[in-house]
């Protein structure tokens, strides 16, 4: 998500503090997105180790190729090209080795505020819960059917909420592809998961 | 039924229901599929479902921990001396002006990197302790990330250490706790996580009954980027659609918001029992769209059936 729009108007003044190496800018940089990167590499990635991969090397790239950031997209697309590229990287040596996991396996599982906040209407009623955790199963097990550029781009729209003109920028392609792509991402899930609802 | 409601088939406006939700849609394609929705009671069945079904994906979303986190911004910060301490060719870094000499450079790295190193692991084991020194002074009493930010060598050999440090802590008690109310309203205005401005509003939703959250709910539900929240915080004001301040947020959003699903859901909650007397806002807000040529079929065709109720012409005067 890129900055909201007061903090928008410092960020050319950030980056370019940061491309003269303002190390506090820099840091300013990380601490604005890193959130959010590490939520898409979480999600996609369902493993904590990975997701931390991803974060340190998306970063130090960052660090070291900002002296070439010429503001042509701006730093949101261009951050996010570094990490969707990296995430794709490691889903597809993970389709490769077969190895998708579809539940999270950590030393510490990571913060599900679905579990952490309580829902009224499910709280209460063990029917409703085992419903509710049949319904994540299917719907995990159904992402994992996805290709790794269509997770991607599901992953893109339905949870970072971001537009198809900008995730087409993102992944190097136009709208139209990023839409057709979203489409058969729906598709495949809706086939997943249609006897649910 | 397959065709005879606009101008598509029910196969064609169903194929298009994941992308009228991402309100992905041209403005004709909306239109068709609004069109053919208007007449056709099967098809808008079909579309909750497929709410339903866009609903049940967020139960997914995997929320990194706090100490993932912070462990991330640690390595990070370790990894970032490391290549300060040996810089690539085109940059000159803060690392450069602050040693200001070759020859201090590996001496000057490795006092940092042990310092730092030190100050991100043994800081809060020192706030475990009783002692009364500075670090006491300082409210350092919670588990924090710390970092050294600058070193400086002062007076009578000690040294001087800026830290740059973020505490981490964990609070529970009821919603109604004052502190907890505080930190829930200070949150779902947090501008760099839409989840937990989207959690906390839920949170929320329940305690619409007192003033202060409901106008948390109202702002959210005026400004918030993502869509996801102002639904959310409208669903907490459903239950006070009758409040003047209520109402008018939902007529802004009917005028305003871009979300086609939002827009229809306020255009139900304010004309439930509009009446022309007591709503005169109301009315003169749905005069306002039909006047502009509202393009939201649903939208479109209840202001004109409400306005048609209230004997009210479908202009401004």
């Amino acid at each position: 998500m890129p900055l909201p729009s007061g903090v928008q108007m410092d960020e050319t003044a950030l980056i370019r503090a940061a491309q003269d190496g303002d190390h506090a800018a820099f840091e300013q940089l990380v601490r604005a997105y890193d959130q959010s990167v590490l939520r898409l590499a979480m999600n996609l990635l369902k493993s904590r180790e990975d997701a931390r991969d991803v974060y340190q090397e998306a970063f130090l790239r960052v660090f070291r190729n900002l002296h070439s950031f010429r503001f042509d997209c701006s730093f949101h697309t261009w951050l996010y090209r570094i990490v969707t590229n990296l995430c794709l990287d490691h889903m597809r040596k993970r389709k490769v080795r077969k190895e998708e996991p579809t539940v999270v396996a950590t030393a510490e599982e990571p913060f599900d505020r679905l579990n952490a906040v309580p829902e009224e209407r499910v709280q209460g009623d063990p029917q409703r819960s085992l419903f509710s955790g049949q319904v994540r199963k299917r719907i995990k097990e159904a992402l994992g059917e996805l290709s790794p550029r269509e997770r991607m781009v599901f992953e893109l729209r339905h949870y970072q909420g971001l537009r198809l003109r900008r995730i087409g920028e993102i992944l190097g392609t136009t709208e139209e592809a990023a839409k057709n792509c979203l489409f058969r991402a729906t598709q495949k899930m809706r086939t997943g998961l249609g006897d649910l609802i | 039924m397959s065709k005879g409601h606009g101008e598509i088939t029910c196969a064609a406006a169903r194929e298009q229901f994941a992308m009228l939700l991402y309100a992905e849609l041209s403005f004709d394609e909306e239109e068709r599929v609004e069109s053919h929705l208007d007449g056709c009671a099967a098809c808008r069945d079909a579309l909750e479902r497929e709410k339903a079904l866009h609903a049940a994906f967020d139960q997914v979303e995997t929320e990194p921990s706090p100490s993932l986190l912070r462990e991330c911004r640690e390595d990070l910060h370790a990894r970032l001396l490391e290549e300060e301490a040996a810089p690539l060719p085109r940059q000159i870094g803060w690392w450069d002006r602050f040693i200001g000499g070759l020859t201090l450079r590996p001496v000057g790295a490795l006092a940092l990197v042990v310092v730092g190193f030190l100050g991100a692991r043994l800081t809060p084991l020192l706030n475990l302790g009783n002692g009364s020194g500075a670090y006491q002074a300082m409210g350092l009493t919670e588990p924090q990330t710390s970092r050294v930010r600058y070193v400086e060598p002062v007076s009578g050999g000690r040294v001087q250490i800026v830290i740059d440090e973020t505490r981490e802590r964990v609070v529970s008690g009821p919603l109604d706790d004052q502190k907890i109310r505080a930190l829930l309203l200070g949150a779902a205005k947090d501008p760099s996580d839409p989840g937990l401005r989207a959690e906390t509003m839920g949170i929320l939703n329940t305690r619409a009954q007192s003033a202060d959250v409901r106008d948390v709910l109202i702002y959210a539900l005026g400004h918030d980027q993502n869509a996801g929240v102002r639904l959310k915080a409208m669903e907490g004001l459903k239950a006070f659609a009758r409040e003047p301040n209520v109402r008018g947020a939902f007529s802004q959003v009917l005028l305003s918001d871009l979300n086609p699903g939002l827009r229809t859901q306020a255009i139900d909650l304010l004309t439930e029992d509009a009446n022309p007397i007591v709503d005169r806002q109301i009315m003169e807000t749905l005069q306002e769209l039909m006047e502009r040529g509202e393009q939201q079929g649903y939208v479109r065709e209840r202001s004109r059936r409400v306005l048609e109720a209230m004997h009210a012409s479908s202009e401004t005067y």
